[in-house]
């Protein structure tokens, strides 16, 4: 297992949370980071890849609260591990399985964090924040698949031009 | 040992997940330090070089506020200034026009206070600079409120400025509004008072007190007090007026000798 790319994901986690998450938001909704690269690591990689970069990427997203980073800690794995496990079982040349199991991870990641951390009605804050969460996150991980996939290549966006 | 690697070797799916699980309920129950020694460990190497680089963008954001905000200050300023110099230049036709003598100008000095002596109150206060940066005796003493004093003592490398709330120092001034001269001193015991003013004079709390420029030591126009209260007379034929000085003389710091020339 090669270290240097995972620790540049984990610095990408980092950077995503104290400069990028701000400029990329929409109306307040920013995507997430942590839950795209956790998902994409368990798809295309080993399930002890899985296991230990949901650990070690729970442990970097949570470390601005203390408070609840052992639960941080124990969702990122288990989602980690259970995108792992489903993409073993799906068909996975298909974009749209991998865009639901990336927006079931979104989804459920943020509706435990909201219910840990947040006193405001949980329907608003589902529909003003997470659901869109899920859609803004689900866009980027289709641009990445789209471009792993050769849908989208330098040359055709050239073309465009 | 061997038997130990080789059970590692076939379960090494249940080890890791063991490892982990283990960490996990390390953080969870081993609350008192671990957690935050591993939030803590992971702020710093992963967060600490970006929380810089968004501190040093915020405070660039805050230097260009500023900066506009200054830019917008210096052209009214500029402003301003464009429109004294051209009231002072039609103040000069004009007493050219009357047949006054033209206004003298002034240069300051800056000058920092090394040491204040007092008795009860303020009487004096020790300078950094004398004669060899120009300073003489008796030029006038101000800050950016107004009048301090006047240079009374001056040797090569200090001066010893006499303050205005020293007893035996009186200043001749007038009233700005109304124009009438008296006697600016301070009396131990009552402060600042203006003497010397006819029972009939009009003044007011509120009323500003500037030099007269009698007496040669002190140009006049400078800022020195503000009427506190006016009582009237009984039997005397002087008012008594207090005055509240704009300097506090407790807390003078930086001060600014006052060098005749053109300005």
């Amino acid at each position: 297992m090669k270290i240097i790319p995972y620790l540049m994901y984990l610095f990408l986690i980092s950077f995503h949370e104290t400069i990028l998450g701000d400029l990329t938001s929409v109306g307040g909704v920013a995507f997430d980071m942590t839950i795209l690269i956790v998902v994409l690591t368990a798809l295309y990689k080993g399930e002890m890849e899985a296991l230990w970069f949901g650990f070690v990427a729970g442990l970097v997203a949570g470390a601005a609260a203390p408070d609840i980073l052992p639960y941080r800690v124990i969702l990122t794995v288990v989602l980690s591990v259970l995108a792992n496990f489903l993409s073993n079982r799906i068909n996975l040349e298909s974009i749209v399985s991998r865009l639901v199991i990336l927006a079931g991870m979104v989804l459920i990641n943020r509706l435990v964090i909201t219910s840990l951390t947040s006193t405001d009605e949980i329907f608003f804050v589902l529909f003003r924040f997470i659901l869109p969460s899920v859609l803004y996150t689900s866009l980027w991980g289709l641009i990445f698949f789209a471009f792993k996939d050769g849908i989208i290549t330098p040359q055709k966006v050239k073309a465009l031009f | 040992m061997a038997w130990m690697t080789a059970i590692f070797a076939r379960n090494r799916r249940y080890v890791n997940y063991g490892i982990v699980a283990i960490l996990f309920l390390l953080l969870l129950v081993g609350g008192g330090n671990l957690r935050p020694w591993s939030a803590n460990l992971c702020l710093t190497l992963f967060y600490y070089p970006f929380s810089e680089i968004r501190n040093n963008i915020a405070r660039l954001n805050d230097a260009a506020e500023d900066n506009s905000r200054l830019k917008n200050s210096l052209t009214e300023a500029s402003l301003q200034l464009n429109a004294l110099a051209e009231a002072r230049r039609e103040n000069q036709r004009l007493r050219e026009f009357l047949g006054f003598a033209p206004a003298e100008g002034y240069r300051v000095i800056p000058v920092k206070i090394i040491s204040l002596i007092q008795d009860g109150y303020p009487l004096a206060a020790v300078v950094n600079k004398g004669t060899s940066d120009g300073i003489e005796i008796n030029q006038a003493v101000v800050n950016r409120f107004g009048l301090v004093g006047r240079v009374k003592e001056v040797m090569t490398g200090h001066a010893t400025v006499q303050l205005l709330t020293d007893p035996s120092h009186a200043v001749s001034a007038r009233i700005a509004e109304s124009r009438q001269i008296g006697i600016v001193r301070f009396v131990p015991g009552e402060g600042l008072i203006f003497d010397n003013l006819p029972a009939d004079a009009d003044v007011k709390a509120g009323d500003v007190i500037i030099t007269s420029g009698l007496g040669g030591i002190y140009p006049d126009g400078l800022a020195v007090a503000v009427v506190d209260s006016v009582a009237p007379p009984k039997i005397d034929i002087i008012k008594s007026v207090w005055l509240r000085p704009n300097v506090n003389f407790l807390s003078i710091e930086e001060l600014y000798v006052l060098k005749g020339g053109a300005l």
